[in-house]
């Protein structure tokens, strides 16, 4: 019951974010000039095709980053995983840096497909060479050595490239939610909708993985599929949020942390939504503030405010 | 009979012992013996199908492997770890119902757990996790249990306590226990029969009260 309130609590304050963002802005206007009588033709283009794709960007990534660091968390059993470790981040940056300092391009999106295209490539080698071996731990391992490789790649494209195009890649790096489009908001909506259900329908499995594997098979899960789904799932969340929005690795790792804190439940029909409405609401509340970088403030703001809260809720959690 | 076992061969690649022949009875407990590394583990893994068997058959209602050894999440609750034994019965999403809820509050109410539902299993002590370990297999209303060890690391009056809960648990609600240990007097005990590991790869059975003479702790001696 006090979960269900506190859910209904976090649901609220996500629509406040999403009312608010949608309305406060540079240029200020009121909901009569985009969709009432006398609505402008300028006040309806910011609306479109600014501040919509940049709320939907907000909330859609920060709930992909968050619930796919929830379900790696759980799935290795190690509560520094997030999103990243799997090498996304380093393939979607080996496709900006191919796309923005090599002059190569993929697909009709630009620097977004490209950075698309990276992660999956990566994200599929990952998975094919760990899926040789039997242990989950060996993922990490693998992914964090591609991630080296590929980060060394990057680094020789940064050697030799102009200060122009450097600049354009190292914005890219600092994470954004206003280079989604208006016609990319389908797009994206999908990729997050697809990779949600994937682990939305693990959750008897996320519950048992605590205990390990035997346990769960034990209680007659079947491990082995619902561990590809997951992994698949939380890959496709990562390589969404990173090829539209920018390697944002802080959400990832600590809003789980953070959703756990809040509602003191281990249990993931508890957990995994307050982990998405805190990983939408945070990244609304950082997009709100656009002239900064996203990651500076992410990690500056983010870092000092979760950890408050881990420390005020570890008087009943020992971390 | 819950539980049969035809001419099974168990182990990884090499079978550890002759094909054997095995059945459990509901309402009984048998107490599994052997030295280390005689093949307890395996036998009741293969038993309770997390291993395939090299030979021979199982058949079996429905069966669940107790370890006390696991070490659950930090953040898990005694409520949130016997609500687990639910999760066979429900649905992908994984909700409970109010009948699921009222088998929960049964096994944590008949292992003396209701007062600490709330308590991060973590923090338990060893007999008190062994309880709740319990706990979660009764909920998930097995008719076979199998456990492996469960006093390892139990003092002796908290053995005394969990082998009277199996053979409560066996007399009163008819399953079939069949649990591995080392400890010679618990089996004679509480046991209604002794499976033992003798030596050699063979594996014999008798009555608890017979096993002393019939030579089935012969092994135990060098």
């Amino acid at each position: 019951m006090r979960l269900r309130i506190g859910l209904l609590c976090l649901s609220f304050l996500l629509l406040l974010l999403i009312v608010f963002s949608l309305l406060w802005g540079p240029t200020g206007f009121g909901w009569s000039s985009v969709f009432g009588s006398a609505s402008s033709p300028v006040a309806q283009h910011i609306f479109y095709h600014i501040r919509l794709p940049k709320t939907v960007a907000a909330v859609l990534s920060g709930a992909a980053l968050s619930v796919s660091g929830l379900a790696l968390q759980t799935l290795f059993r190690n509560p520094l995983c997030g999103p990243f470790v799997l090498g996304i981040s380093s393939g979607a940056s080996l496709g900006v840096a191919l796309s923005l300092l090599a002059g190569l391009t993929f697909g009709c999106f630009g620097v977004l497909s490209s950075a698309a295209i990276g992660a999956l490539v990566v994200t599929i080698f990952v998975m094919y060479v760990s899926s040789k071996f039997e242990r989950a731990s060996v993922l990490l391992i693998v992914g964090l050595l591609t991630g080296y490789f590929v980060d060394g790649f990057v680094s020789l494209l940064i050697a030799s490239s102009s200060a122009e195009s450097l600049k354009v890649y190292v914005s890219w790096g600092m994470g954004s939610f206003g280079r989604l489009t208006f016609e990319q908001m389908g797009i994206f909506s999908v990729a997050v909708a697809v990779g949600l259900l994937l682990i939305a329908v693990s959750i008897r499995y996320l519950n048992a993985a605590g205990l390990g594997d035997e346990f769960a098979k034990n209680l007659g899960i079947n491990v082995g599929l619902y561990k590809r789904m997951v992994i698949l799932g939380a890959s496709i969340l990562a390589a969404a949020a990173t090829s539209f929005c920018g390697p944002v690795a802080f959400v990832g790792i600590a809003v789980p942390h953070l959703a756990y804190a809040l509602t003191q439940s281990s249990n993931y029909r508890v957990l995994l939504p307050a982990t998405l409405l805190c990983g939408s609401s945070l990244c609304l509340l950082a997009g709100l503030f656009t002239t900064l970088p996203l990651n500076a403030l992410l990690s500056i703001v983010g870092v000092p405010m979760i950890l408050w809260v881990l420390i005020r809720s570890s008087r009943n959690w020992r971390l | 009979m819950l539980l049969k076992a035809e001419k099974l061969e168990f182990g990884y690649k090499e079978p550890l012992c002759r094909p054997l022949d095995f059945s459990l009875a509901s309402g009984e407990v048998v107490a599994l013996i052997g030295a280390n590394g005689c093949g307890k583990s395996s036998l009741l893994k293969t038993l309770g199908g997390l291993v395939p068997p090299l030979g021979g058959k199982v058949w079996a209602s429905s069966v669940s492997l107790v370890r006390m050894g696991l070490t659950p999440p930090e953040t898990m609750t005694v409520e949130e770890f016997v609500s687990l034994g639910r999760s066979p019965y429900s649905n992908f999403l994984d909700g409970r119902t109010h009948e699921d809820l009222l088998i929960i509050h049964e096994a944590l109410a008949m292992m003396d757990l209701v007062g600490m539902a709330r308590k991060k299993v973590v923090h338990l002590s060893d007999g008190e996790r062994s309880r709740v370990f319990l706990a979660e297999a009764i909920a998930q209303q097995a008719q076979v249990l199998l456990l492996d060890e469960p006093n390892a690391f139990l003092d002796i009056p908290r053995s005394h306590f969990l082998f009277r809960t199996l053979r409560k648990l066996a007399e009163e609600r008819g399953l079939g226990i069949l649990v591995s240990t080392h400890s010679l007097e618990y089996a004679e005990r509480y046991a209604h029969k002794i499976l033992s590991f003798t030596g050699l790869g063979n594996v014999e059975c008798a009555l608890a009260n017979e096993a002393r003479q019939k030579g089935l702790f012969d092994w135990t001696e060098i």
